[in-house]
Order: structure tokens, then C-alpha cells, then sequence
């Protein structure tokens, strides 16, 4: 972005670029977009379930059964989970954890702002590994185990899909905001 | 300016459109939350609109490269809605609450709605840059 559209440019691999440069030039936004839809996909898959499950009649041959399952709140932690997860990653300051802070902030030391930024980012990142390990327990203990139709067990699918959705959403706006300096951080990271 | 004066033109019978197969897909099968589709898709550019101007730094200087804070999280909720709006009615129809029909219906309508909004601003957003 910062350096100049010359003839010669050395980052190129390729005799003949690719027509890339309109798009990123607003890979930025597009990474914000992509991950809200991600987002908002992964809150709406889970609450298709849940509705689903409120409106869940016994089958017409058999009126006075029992609906064997439901969506309880066991199946809204993990999401929560993750969705907490979300906003703690991406609430931390990017320069803070790349140890641009500088040694006046205190570096490593004790108390140390790097050291306490990459512990903010393990919980958020354990938050939300956590929430996809819990889906996916449910999923299995409270879906596959207990032998229901196949109908119930979508709502474990649906649980396991927004986990991963929101998991995807933040790994897409995690790697759209870093690319003010595409070639620094793509050798950072 | 005749252009300008077709283009309003047409935008305007587009969106008459929207709201007709909304309000259609609500009252053909009596059942009034579809509508919550065209709120849905008019909020929908709000955030991005509310937090345009934010970008600018306190030196007045425009780092749109950069990107910030306030217009990001602007995006991401714009992204939000729009998915909102498209997830609401086959969710709603998924569970049996509202017809499949008033689903199709209410999910184009909405589109329009929704294309109408973006088109207006992407070709009237030259006056408002110069102003």
C-alpha cells in the first residue's frame, strides 16, 4: 500500500501481476464484511435450532408422545463461549501484542503489558476453543448417545456449525485487520 | 440531470416493489413478522452511515488505508443486519411459523429493498463526496 506502483516492484513473483489491486485495496473491509456475515450466520444457525425446538410437535400419528428433546441452556454455553472468546481477541491491542509497546511499557518484565496482552489472547483464544470442544460434547453426549431421530440431532449439528462459524469469523477478521503492512506482518506472523 | 431524475425514478418503483411483495408475503397468510424484514434491511446501512466520518484522525487527515476502529465495527454490524435480514424468514419458515411462499416473497422484497438502499447511495455518492 505504502510503497510505490512502479514498473519494478520487488515483492513481485510473477512476470505478469495479478489483477488483484482493486480488491486489495479493500481486502480491509471485505475481511469486516465477510466476518459479520460469518457472524451473524453462526448466531442465526444456532437460533434456527432453537426456534425449531419451541415449535416442536409430536408426530400427527402418534399425538400423545412425548417431544424426546429440546434445545435447554446447556446448548447456549458454548456459544457463549466462544462469542466471549470473539470479543476478548479482538479487543486486544494488535501493537501491544506484537511487543511494539516498547521496553518503557515494561517488555517481558513483571507485569509487563506484552506478557499480559498474550494472556488476554490465550483466554480468548481457550474461550472460544473451549466453546467448539463443548458443541461438539454435546453434540455427542446429549444427541448421538441417547438414540433419537435424525430430526433432533440437527440440533447438535446446528450447535457444532456456529461454533465453528464464529471461530471463522474471528480468524477472518483477525487476518483482515493486519494488513495495513502486509509484508512485515506476514513475516510476523 | 435527466439521469439523475430516471434513476430516482426507477429506484423509487424498485422499492415501491419491496414493500408490496413484503407487505404481500405478510398479508396473504395473515401472519405480520415478515415485516420485520423491511426494518431489517432499512437499518441495515445505518451503522455504516453513522460511523463513515470516523475514519478521520484529530489532524482532519483521511487514513482510509489504515482503517479504524469505529468504521470497522460500522462494517461488521452493516454485515450483521443484511445477514439478519436474509437468515429471519428461513428460520422463521425452517420452524413452520410462516409460510415458504411468504418466505420467497419476503426474502426478495427485502433484496429490492435492500439494492434499492445501496444503489441510491453508490450513484449519488459523487454530490455528497463534493459536499
Amino acid at each position: 500500500m505504502s510503497l510505490p506502483r512502479a514498473a519494478y516492484d520487488p515483492r513481485r513473483v510473477c512476470v505478469i501481476p495479478f489483477p488483484v489491486a482493486p480488491l486489495l485495496r479493500n481486502k480491509r473491509a471485505i475481511g469486516v464484511y465477510a466476518a459479520g456475515a460469518l457472524f451473524a450466520m453462526a448466531q442465526w444457525l444456532f437460533l434456527d435450532a432453537a426456534i425449531l425446538s419451541a415449535h416442536a410437535r409430536p408426530p400427527p400419528d402418534a399425538p400423545y408422545d412425548e417431544v424426546p428433546v429440546h434445545v435447554t441452556f446447556v446448548d447456549w454455553i458454548p456459544g457463549i463461549c466462544s462469542t466471549l472468546g470473539m470479543l476478548v481477541v479482538n479487543l486486544i491491542n494488535r501493537e501491544r501484542l506484537m511487543g511494539e509497546g516498547g521496553m518503557s511499557l515494561g517488555g517481558w518484565g513483571e507485569g509487563g503489558v506484552v506478557w499480559r496482552a498474550r494472556l488476554f489472547l490465550f483466554l480468548g483464544f481457550a474461550l472460544m476453543a473451549g466453546g467448539l470442544a463443548g458443541s461438539v460434547t454435546i453434540l455427542v453426549l446429549k444427541y448421538i448417545l441417547p438414540d433419537y431421530p435424525d430430526k433432533y440431532e440437527y440440533y447438535g449439528v446446528a450447535n457444532v456449525a456456529q461454533n465453528v462459524c464464529i471461530m471463522l469469523s474471528a480468524v477472518v477478521l483477525w487476518l483482515g485487520q493486519n494488513t495495513q503492512g502486509e509484508y512485515e506482518y506476514r513475516l510476523a506472523l | 440531470m435527466a439521469a439523475g431524475l430516471k434513476t430516482v425514478i426507477l429506484l423509487s418503483f424498485v422499492l415501491a416493489v419491496g414493500f408490496l411483495l413484503v407487505i404481500l408475503s405478510c398479508a396473504l397468510w395473515a401472519n405480520w413478522l415478515p415485516l420485520l424484514v423491511a426494518l431489517t434491511f432499512v437499518l441495515a446501512p445505518l451503522p455504516n452511515a453513522l460511523f463513515r466520518n470516523c475514519s478521520t484522525d484529530d489532524f482532519g487527515a483521511a487514513d482510509y488505508a489504515e482503517g479504524s476502529g469505529p468504521v470497522d465495527l460500522g462494517n461488521f454490524m452493516t454485515a450483521c443486519i443484511v445477514v439478519t435480514g436474509f437468515a429471519l424468514p428461513l428460520v422463521l419458515a425452517h420452524s413452520g411459523v410462516i409460510h415458504p411462499m411468504a418466505c420467497v416473497m419476503s426474502i426478495v422484497g427485502g433484496g429490492l429493498v435492500y439494492g434499492t438502499i445501496l444503489s441510491y447511495t453508490a450513484v449519488f455518492r459523487q454530490d455528497a463526496d463534493e459536499f
